[in-house]
């Protein structure tokens, strides 16, 4: 497509006269291949106007590869895009949003330091001309009220919640003219009624013909729930795509995996032992200077999981942060097999046996332009087993990279491909092998099963579930409740940053705990 | 772009190996040197003539090259000076200041040892030499040090740090050996006392002893980031400093180990220029021109992507074009600053086409 034909494809008469239900766009024969891999491989895919087309399909089966390529942010090898039954090519995503397409990463890209509508405004094509921000300001404020989108415009965005956040990179894209949405795991870091929120606001985008594609990975009743339409992939090929009534969660999960899913944890019986932690009237700040735990105390013993349930900014994360040595002690102390290391320096702590999976495996877990081999030597490179007079055995830190690829099924061509290269579930089980390869006797698991496929969901579990078998301390952090109850044997909901009661998970029922996550009720069982 | 039935567009690199970053300087250099043959035809001379004339001189010609050698050892250690904090994600842009305390070091043992004194021909090299290799290093990486302290003690800018500090070893070096300085050259001139003939840096053929400390500070360098457990910790920091913390490494050691190594390896450059090359052997007087020669090791270190060992040729080229330079600017009647001029033009060409170690052209036949 030449030059002057891009000009014709003006918003305008693209989008002109869309009838609910026809198809918008049409994507053929897909394939893109990276070094090693194909990542899509003969793609058929349709968006119809007004529809919510989920994507499903395990980790590393090609689902961004495949919005990226319709967002323009990658090139396919082979295969045609049709907007409207005419053929486009997209360059780069400017291409994409200047015809009417918009998405939503996973990973936020706004400017913290800028308010919210100026963050809606950088970029857009007509930004230069008419920065008239009052009229701005008004359309972006009857889009958020049309589909329920609670923010306040001139909020700086550093203030904000992950699902405002959200909501603002969905204002922008709608403000930009998107006619097809696409959201990149929308409900991954959210909280439960933040979630709520978005599938209602997807689901009154979709009455206005919106295309709209949200790729969710493991979260199979949302699709059941609310989209009209399913494609599932595996290894690069669309291996099932059906209309969402005639679904069941145990078949799609089949089709994902390509075998049964049992959804079967192996729960062992141990005797606890010796306590590992004891936290005693811990009080820590966030970010933000404001305390974001008070008070908080708890035990956990050898071959115990302590399940922490709350919602997301209750002070789980700082938490998980101040145990691994990453945030000052406000007040209180920590003890760790009777040693007091509320001051002791992260390395000793890795040392000593506490092992960390922190939440945020992008920015923290990982370093993205080093080799899966370097990343596994995050947590090895200062072991005696690993280095001598200061050299590191990389040939050993292949071979342990390479059991661990096999182990946790790694979808990856080489232990050398750099961490960026591989798709997020798969950092995710490269982060967890890592962690628990060095056999930590306190694990701090921070949303361990995040952005993992059901399978691997499954197995990670029964990992933790080993590890406690063994002996180790597990604190478990998560706003899956149904998570924190199979596999804890106590439960502590936080509520701003407070524990409200230590229950036996055998007894806990799940309203209860839902209603003291909800700062509603202190129970005071004895632990 | 249609081009003969083609089509042609920009595409976003996934990957980039050693050798295509190789072809884009090379690249790059082919179209610096075509772009600034215009000033040379604007001068009225030939750019081919120029040009063999620069290449022969800098690279074939006996005298010629090792002027060359002299500037590409200066060259190398100042671009390790850059490289080492490059690497943990810093920016060292004080090489210029800390090659000054470094030479002011050496100067400050020969000073101590009365080596000032017209009489003083024979202290003894063993001890001396040693001394003021020594006391250099350390000058540069006190320099630097406090650039790095700055920085992770209180995260302090240390590219604003190591600029003050340029300024401030300027001062220093002018106060130390213009008129009535300790440094201060007996005949006056502006300039330090000479290096007594028995404590000048040995020479290894006709080339300063100095061009060991290059060559083998670019193949440690690269070995110490590719298999040491300190070369590990400078490089996880370079890319992720929050990835960094998780896994045990605490940014403050990094930041100032990295400014006292690259400090020192400045300090080297200061003593390599001012005791070591023949035919200087004392701090001249245009030492600003030293000073902004270092700051070359910003580029060759950007140009070679942070490698010791790549920097290598980099560093050769440009010492070769800026005393190629000099020469056909006298050799054929130019005009003044040819040398810098032309390592000007090469420097923004290279740093322009650093764009397609992130972009590639692709083909497409279109229909
Ligand atoms: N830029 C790249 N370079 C090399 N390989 C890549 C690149 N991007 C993706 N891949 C590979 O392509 C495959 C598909 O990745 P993709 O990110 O599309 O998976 P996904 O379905 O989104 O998985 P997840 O559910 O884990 O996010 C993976 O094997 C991944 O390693
Ligand atoms: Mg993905």
């Amino acid at each position: 497509m030449g030059m002057n034909e891009r000009v014709q494809l003006q918003q305008g008469d693209l989008w002109r006269d869309v009838r609910p239900g026809e198809v918008i766009l049409e994507a053929r024969g897909i394939t893109k291949r990276f070094p090693g891999v194909v990542a899509n491989d003969h793609i058929d895919f349709e968006i119809r106007a007004g529809e919510i087309h989920a994507i499903l399909g395990e980790n590393g089966a090609g689902k961004t590869t495949l919005m990226n390529i319709l967002f323009g942010l990658l090139q396919p090898d082979e295969g045609e895009i049709y907007l409207r039954g005419r053929r486009v090519q997209f360059r780069s995503p400017l291409d994409a949003i200047q015809m009417g397409i918009g998405m939503v990463h996973q990973h936020r890209k706004l400017i913290p330091a800028h308010t919210v509508i100026e963050n809606i405004l950088l970029g857009h094509p007509q930004a230069g001309s008419v920065l008239n921000l009052k009229q701005a300001e008004e359309k972006v404020a009857a889009l958020a009220e049309r589909y329920g989108f609670k923010v306040d415009l001139r909020a700086r965005v550093w203030q904000l919640s992950e699902g405002e956040k959200q909501a603002v990179e969905i204002l922008k894209a709608l403000y930009r003219g998107a006619r097809i949405l696409i959201l990149d795991e929308p409900t991954s870091a959210l909280t439960p009624p933040e979630t709520e929120r978005l599938l209602e606001a997807v689901q009154a985008m979709a009455q206005d013909e919106l295309g709209i594609v949200p790729f969710i990975t493991h979260k199979l009743p949302i699709v059941l729930a609310i989209s009209d339409r399913v494609t599932v992939l595996r290894q690069g090929r669309v291996v099932a795509r059906m209309a969402t009534r005639e679904a069941t969660e145990q078949l799609l999960a089949q089709k994902m995996v390509g075998r049964e899913v049992l959804f079967r944890l192996q729960k062992p019986d141990v005797t606890p032992g010796e306590p590992v932690i004891q936290v005693e009237n811990l009080a820590a700040r966030n970010d933000k200077g404001h305390l974001a735990l008070d008070g908080v105390s708890f035990t956990i013993r050898e071959g115990e999981i302590l399940g922490i349930a709350g919602v997301s900014g209750n002070g789980q994360h700082e938490l998980a942060e101040v145990l691994a040595g990453l945030r000052p002690v406000e007040q209180g102390r920590i003890l760790f097999a009777g040693q007091d290391i509320t001051h002791l320096p992260i390395l000793d702590r890795w040392r000593l046996g506490i092992g960390y999976i922190p939440a945020e495996r992008i920015d923290v877990g990982s370093i993205g332009d080093f080799s899966l081999i370097e990343n596994v030597l995050m947590n090895y490179y200062f072991d005696e087993g690993f280095v001598r007079q200061g050299i590191i055995d990389y040939d050993k830190a292949y071979r342990l990279t390479e059991r661990l690829i096999v182990e946790y099924n790694v979808a990856t061509p080489s232990p050398r491909v750099k961490a960026r290269y591989l798709s997020g579930g798969n950092l995710q089980k490269l982060i967890l092998a890592r962690v628990l390869s060095r056999k930590p006797r306190l694990i701090i698991a921070n949303l361990p099963t995040q952005a993992l496929d059901v399978g691997a969901t499954e197995f990670v579990r029964n990992k933790l579930l080993a590890a406690k078998a063994q002996g180790a301390a597990i604190l478990l952090i998560s706003e899956d409740l149904d998570e924190i109850m199979s596999l804890s044997d106590w439960i502590a909901p936080i509520y701003e940053g407070r524990l409200m009661g230590m229950l036996p998970a055998a007894e806990a029922k799940k309203e209860t705990v839902g209603a003291m996550m909800a700062g509603l009720q202190q129970e005071a069982y004895a632990s | 772009m249609t081009v003969a039935g083609y089509e042609m567009k920009l595409e976003r690199r996934v990957t980039l190996a050693g050798w295509q970053a190789a072809l884009i300087a090379l690249l790059a250099i082919g179209v610096a040197l075509a772009a600034f043959s215009v000033l040379f035809i604007l001068a009225g001379a030939s750019p081919l003539t120029a040009y063999r004339e620069i290449f022969r001189y800098a690279f074939f010609n006996r005298y010629g090259s090792l002027l060359t050698l002299n500037r590409f050892i200066f060259l190398a250690l100042a671009t390790f000076a850059f490289v080492i904090p490059f690497r943990a994600g810093l920016w060292n842009i004080g090489m210029t200041g800390q090659m000054y305390v470094g030479a002011l070091a050496a100067f400050g043992v020969l000073y101590a040892f009365g080596g000032k004194q017209p009489g003083s021909a024979n202290l003894n090299p063993y001890v001396v030499i040693p001394l003021m290799v020594i006391a250099a290093a350390v000058g540069g990486a006190i320099t630097g040090a406090v650039a790095g302290f700055l920085k992770g003690k209180w995260d302090v800018n240390e590219i604003v740090v190591t600029m003050m500090l340029n300024f401030m070893a300027f001062w220093l070096v002018s106060h130390m050996i213009k008129e009535g300085g300790p440094f201060m050259n007996p005949g006056g001139r502006g300039e330090s006392f000479e290096v007594p003939p028995s404590v000048r840096g040995p020479l290894i053929g006709n080339v300063p002893f100095t061009i060991v400390f290059a060559l083998g500070l670019a193949l440690l360098l690269e070995w110490l980031f590719a298999k040491t457990k300190l070369g590990y910790q400078i490089r996880a920091y370079g890319h992720s400093p929050k990835a960094a913390r998780y896994a045990g490494i605490v940014p403050e050691r990094i930041s100032i180990l990295v400014f006292v190594v690259g400090g020192a390896i400045a300090g080297l450059a200061g003593y390599h220029y001012f005791a070591a090359v023949p035919g200087v052997y004392k701090i001249s007087r245009d030492y600003a021109y030293f000073g902004d020669l270092a700051f070359y090791g910003i580029i060759c270190g950007l140009i070679a992507r942070g490698n010791a060992i790549a920097a290598l040729p980099v560093a050769l080229l440009f010492g070769g074009l800026s005393i190629g330079g000099r020469f056909v600017q006298g050799k054929l009647g130019l005009g003044f600053g040819i040398d810098y001029a032309l390592l000007g033009v090469l420097m923004i060409t290279l740093v322009a086409f650093q764009f397609f170690y992130r972009y590639r052209f692709a083909w497409n036949r279109s229909e």
